[in-house]
Parts: structure tokens; sequence; C-alpha cells
């Protein structure tokens, strides 16, 4: 009896650990190995490699504009999502906009359950260079000289993807500080109105310190999703165009893996993805320290 | 606690190994009755086909092929399959790789067809060829070679294809134009298209990198002497220090000048409907493209193929264009089925209907005619059945890390962020790199 207590916990746990050795952990490590080779996933031969991979890793020019590309993915994204998102949220649950505000919740959020896929169609069709919504907007406007070739030259294309993700996942941090807000007791709202702060006041005293949980987890998501994006420029920018203008860390690691048919470079590449989002995490988690806030 | 845990792994393993055996036992139950009928005893034998067509018309063609197969060879199944493009590339790689090889499945010519057979995984069809000479004489012979390594034929090649400018014949009388035999009489030719108000003389969806291989694949021929090209394509030998290479991309910096700014932000598709609808005169097309100009009657075109360089080293007369077609696996266990099947799509019956339904060439002898095809095929088949010299896509042609570096160097030239000299320099290191791997 005395055994079976001790066995039953575990086993209840195992399908998890198991699941998690072989799709996360494993992989983890045989990428560690895949990284110090060079690997052609077609003749199936692979070679030792050494160092190789990572000295092309450091030289490789691309990693550089990829890496740039995915911080201001990173700093775009912080700016609008998670500082407008919360502008946003604090507006919809502001008394005078009560009755209307489900309404406008809803219509933020439809983008973030859309598929990524349809929505790369979709903007592809916006930016269109002839008849494109914004360009066609821009015209009608008088702003003819603001029509450019959004994804196509070089100067915009990046920006151009990550508008499309803005437009996408404002909805989404909105829709959780939308719940933080609500659950900020509201006689310490009352409490300020008799003090006599004006609203802004009340945002940045009550509000904004009320919800940092919140903007933690936000910032987390946002940041690391910055780092992992690869949907966007993929078929946005047919992986990256024009050239390599608007590729990020993860395209590049798919395009070395396959098209270009060396999974190892590849390998050494996603480590580095692993790097850089395993250090951001540990430094928000660190420097928020999540859960045992006031 | 432990000892459980070992209970429970092995209780998994014998798990596995049932499903596993039940897998395997069935393939040996195929692989008996693998006589070409699959008849016997009423069981099915299951073909997995996986091909690259999974759009409209092709699609309902290769239907309308596993259905009539099916129905002529009963206790047989097509279990097909369908990616597109790029997508398929990279799909087949993996199964090939993986040894999950499909029994029949379409592939490129050339170096994506030598990459795939470099896995071991595919299969010499050189018996198929020399047991059945009469079928062999159906298939136009110049198409073979490139699925032809070391003497030994790995695929039937199906579609057949060549690369020409297309040009507005109505637009070019009323201007007073002629074909352009040279570079230079290209260029004075789109200077003169532009004065006469199109902005963009010539254009290309270059948001597509394949479109740009294209281009610098005709241009490399074109301009490279046929050694150096050789030794510089052959993996492991290439070092791309010919300065006919930078001449190529500055020629090509030149060309993407008069396609407008607005190229590189569009596809092929949306450009070859400028070119039918008359808003361009001129676009780099494919003879497989014929049956889209057909949607709009009124449209009057002819071809000329890609001009000479004053300074060019390769044959002035070359095509540029690669036979697709399809490889069986080494593995399948029903072999002749497969060659069978293959021998069914590629038949002279079902040719003519691909050619009929979808408007583009096959390599069947015979397939097209003035009743069935788009017009210009007839010609063109005559083209490429003629051409002095063919040359695959450049994809095909070199590995696929120096097209890459080519196709994307291309596409930032002409996005006028990169200039020649450092997109050589890109596919240099390309090259050395493989070089470094594959010794």
């Amino acid at each position: 009896m005395r055994t079976r207590r001790t066995i039953a916990p575990y086993l209840f746990v195992l399908p998890c650990v198991l699941m998690l050795a072989v799709f996360v952990y494993m992989p983890l490590i045989q990428n560690f190995f895949y990284s110090f080779q060079n690997i052609s996933l077609l003749s199936g031969k692979s070679s030792f490699a050494g160092f190789d991979n990572y000295k092309t890793l450091f030289s490789d020019p691309v990693v550089g504009k990829a890496l740039i590309n995915n911080v201001k993915y990173a700093v775009i994204s912080l700016i609008f999502q998670v500082g407008f998102g919360l502008v946003l949220a604090a507006i919809l649950e502001e008394e005078f906009l009560r009755k209307v505000s489900a309404v406008f919740r809803t219509i933020f959020f439809i983008p973030v359950i859309i598929s990524i896929t349809v929505i790369c169609l979709l903007f592809s069709f916006v930016y269109n260079p002839t008849d494109g919504l914004l360009n066609m907007f821009l015209q009608a406007v008088g702003l003819d000289s603001w029509a450019k070739p959004w994804l196509g030259s070089g100067t915009t294309a990046i920006y151009a993807v990550i508008a499309v993700s803005q437009w996408q996942s404002i909805g989404y941090c909105m829709m959780l500080f939308i719940v933080a807000i609500q659950k900020i007791p509201r006689d310490l709202y009352e409490a300020a109105k008799i003090d006599g702060a004006g609203k802004i006041k009340i945002f940045f005293s009550i509000t904004l310190p009320q919800v940092k949980e919140m903007i933690f987890v936000n910032s987390l998501l946002t940041i690391t999703g910055a780092f992992m994006v690869f949907n966007e420029p993929f078929i946005l920018t047919k992986g990256g165009g024009p050239g390599t203008s608007s590729i990020t860390i993860a395209v590049l690691m798919y395009q070395n893996g396959f098209v270009r048919d060396s999974m190892g470079y590849a390998a050494t590449i996603s480590l580095l993805i692993f790097a850089i989002t395993a250090v951001l995490a540990l430094i928000q988690t660190l420097s928020f320290r999540t859960g045992k806030g006031d | 606690m432990y000892r459980m845990g070992r209970k429970l792994g092995l209780l998994m393993l014998a798990g596995l190994l049932v499903v596993l055996t039940a897998c395997s036992s069935n393939n040996s139950s195929t692989a008996a009755n693998g006589n070409g009928n699959g008849e016997s005893e009423g069981k099915t034998t299951t073909l997995k086909f996986f091909h690259r067509w999974p759009n409209e018309p092709r699609n309902s063609y290769f239907n309308y092929i596993k259905e009539e197969f099916e129905k002529q060879n009963p206790g047989v199944k097509i279990e097909m399959e369908s990616v597109l493009n790029d997508n398929y590339k990279e799909k087949i790689k993996v199964l090939v790789s993986s040894g999950d090889i499909p029994d029949v499945f379409s592939s490129w010519s050339d170096s994506f067809a030598e990459s795939l057979v470099s896995s071991g995984r595919v299969e010499d069809l050189s018996s198929m060829y020399d047991s059945d000479p009469d079928w062999a004489k159906t298939l136009v012979q110049n198409q073979l070679k490139s699925f032809t390594f070391d003497d030994k034929i790995y695929g039937v090649p199906f579609t057949m294809d060549g690369k020409v400018f297309f040009y507005n014949k109505k637009i070019f009388s009323k201007l007073g134009l002629e074909k352009p035999k040279t570079w230079d009489e290209f260029i004075a030719l789109l200077d003169k298209l532009k004065a006469a108000g199109y902005d963009t003389p010539i254009i290309e969806g270059l948001q597509d990198s394949w479109a740009v291989g294209h281009y610098l694949g005709t241009m490399n021929q074109r301009m490279l002497s046929p050694e150096v090209l050789a030794t510089d394509y052959a993996v492991g030998t290439g070092q791309f220090t010919d300065p006919g290479y930078l001449q190529v991309l500055k020629y090509w910096q030149k060309l993407s000048s008069y396609m407008g700014p607005n190229a590189t932000s569009v596809n092929h598709e949306a450009t070859r409907n400028m070119f039918i609808a008359g808003e361009v005169p001129i676009h780099y097309l494919q003879f497989a493209e014929l049956g889209y100009l057909k949607d709009k009657p009124d449209l009057e075109f002819d071809y000329f193929n890609f001009p000479q360089f004053s300074e060019g080293k390769g044959n002035a007369e070359g095509l540029t264009g690669a036979p697709e077609g399809f490889m069986i696996s080494k593995e399948t266990a029903n072999k002749e089925l497969a060659e069978k099947f293959v021998k069914f799509i590629v038949s002279p019956e079902n040719a003519a209907k691909f050619q009929q339904d979808v408007g583009s060439m096959t390599t069947v002898i015979g397939a097209a005619t003035k009743e069935n095809s788009p017009p210009g095929t007839l010609e063109a088949i005559d083209v490429i059945q003629n051409a002095a010299e063919t040359t695959p896509w450049l994809d095909n042609a070199v590995d696929a890390s120096v097209a890459d570096a080519f196709m994307r160097g291309g596409q930032a030239i002409a996005a006028d962020i990169e200039t020649p000299e450092n997109v050589l320099k890109e596919v240099q290191a390309a090259a050395a790199k493989l070089k470094a791997v594959k010794k």
C-alpha cells in the first residue's frame, strides 16, 4: 500500500515528463550535437565540422542583419502591443465606454483568432504597389509621394512586415490588460477621484502600478515572440526579401536548413535563438520577480 | 518507482513493436502480390504517389489519372498527395532523406534530381528504357539527359519547357520595332519603348526569387564559356572568379532598372497578367505558360530567344529550360506496378489529355496537335527539340546554396540595396563553403 502511494504521483506526471523529454529536451540536446556537424539532409551524409558552423555564425553578415530586424521587431512590438495595448485597455475600461466596450473588445480581438497565413495574404493585397488598398488610399488623399512598393523596397519591407504583427497582436495584449484592470479594486479609483486626481494621473498612479505583473507577462511574450517571428516575413516577403532586407533569425535558420541544405549551420543558428530567448526570459524573471510581488 | 517506469517503458515498447510489425507485415503482403496487377486474392496494393501540382488545371488532371488507373487495375489503390513548388522541394527532400519515400514522385531535373539520387534511394530506371524500346522511343530524346547521371537514367521526363522573351506584336508593329539579336539592340529597344510611354517596357515578378534565377541562369550561359561554367557549377570545384560573372550581374542591374520600382514587391503571376493585359510589352516566359496566354484571344504575341552579349562566350542559340518528370523509389515493394503507373501517365493518350487540359507541353512525341494546344505550342516544341544546347534552370544547375546566393543577391540588386560586387562575393563564399563541406 505504501509503495503504491509513493508511485502514484509519479505516474501522473510521467506522461508529461516523457513527452517533454522526447519532444523538447532530446531534440535540444541533439541539436547541440548537430551544430558541430555538416549535415546534408538529402544525401544523408554528415561529417564532423568542429567549430566551423560557429565561425560562420559570427562572420555571417546576414546573421547581424537578421538580429537587427528582430530587435526592431521587439522594440516596435513593445511600444505598440504593450504600450498602446495598455492604453487601449485603460480607455475601454473607462466609465463612459462601458456600454460599448464589449463591441470594441471583440473588434480588436478578432485579428488574434484569424490564422496568420490568412492575415499575411490579406496584407499582401493591402500592400500591393499598384492596386493595393494602402497606396490607393494615399493617392486618394493626395499623398502620392508617400505611396511605395512597401514589401519590395529594402527600406520599408521590414517595417511593413512588423506593422502586420502589430495589427494582429495588439488585441491580445489589450485583452490581457483588460483582465488585469478589471481585477484592480474599485475603491482605489474612488479614493483617487475624491482626492481630485485627473484621468491621466489615475492612469499613471493607479492603473499602471497595479498591472505591473501583466506588463511583465506581456513584455515577456512580445519580446520572445519577436525573436522567434517566422510566419510574417516568410509569407509576406517570401522569406525575408528583397535580398535579405526583411529576414529574421528564424527565417534565416529555416533557409539554411531547408533551402540551402546545411542542417548543421541551421542547428547552430537555432542554438543562438535558444540562447537569446533563454537569456531574455532569465533577465525578465529576475528583474520583475513575478508571482512574489506585493 | 523506477521499476514501475521500466515496466511501463517495456509495455510501451511492446505496443510500438506491435504497431511496427503490423506495418511491416502489411508491406510484405503487398510485396508478395506486387506482380504488376495486384489482383490476386482480392487484396489491395497501395501505391504512394507524391507530386507538385495541387493547382488547377493540373490537379484535376492527376485526379483523373488516379481514378482511371485504379479503374483499369482493380485492386490497386493510388494514394496521391501534392504540395506546390517550393514547399514540394522542401518536403520531398525530407521524405527522401528520412526513408519514408513515396513509391512514385515528381522531380525537377539536373542538380535537383541528382541530389535526390545521391540519397541512394532512387531507382535506376535504365532497365525500364532498355526492356521497352518502343515505349522509350515515344519520348523526346534530348530531354532524357536531364535525368541521366553516370550513364544511368533515374527518371521519366514528362513536361518539357524553354524560356524566351514573349512580346506584344501589336505594340512592336505600331512602333516599328524588330526582334533584337544582341544585348545592345535589346537595351536600345527597351529605351525606345520607354520613350514611347511604356514606363516599364519589361517586367518580372521579382518577389519570386526563382524568377531572378531564370534570368541569371540564361545570362551566365550566354556570357561564360561552357568549360568555365561546367567547372564553377559543379559541386566542389566552383570558384566563380571569372570576370564574366560580375559583368552578368552588372547587366542584370541594368536590365532590372527597366522593370520599375514595383517589380520586387509583386510575384510572377501578377506580372504575367500585366503582359497578358497588354500593359507591358515584353515578359520573359516559359513555353509552359502558353496556356495562360490563350485566355485573352486578342493578344497577339511572338517570342525571341535571349539576345547575345557582344563579349559572350556561350552558345548564342542555347535555350534555358528543363523537363520535369517522375522518379521511382528504390524501396518500393511494387516496382513493376510503379513503372506501369509512370508509363500510364506518359502514355500518348494521357499526354494528349494533359496537353488539352493544361495547355502545356509534354515530352511525349505527337501528344500536341494543332487542335489540342494553344497557339505557338508546335513551334515551341520545334524550338526545344532543335535547340543547339539546353541549359537547366539556375536552381537546377548549381547547388541550392549557390543558387540561393545568386537569386537573393539578384533580387537585392534589383531592389537597389546591394551591389553586383557584394553579391558575387556572397556567391563565391557559398561556393567555397560547399567545397569545404563536400571535400
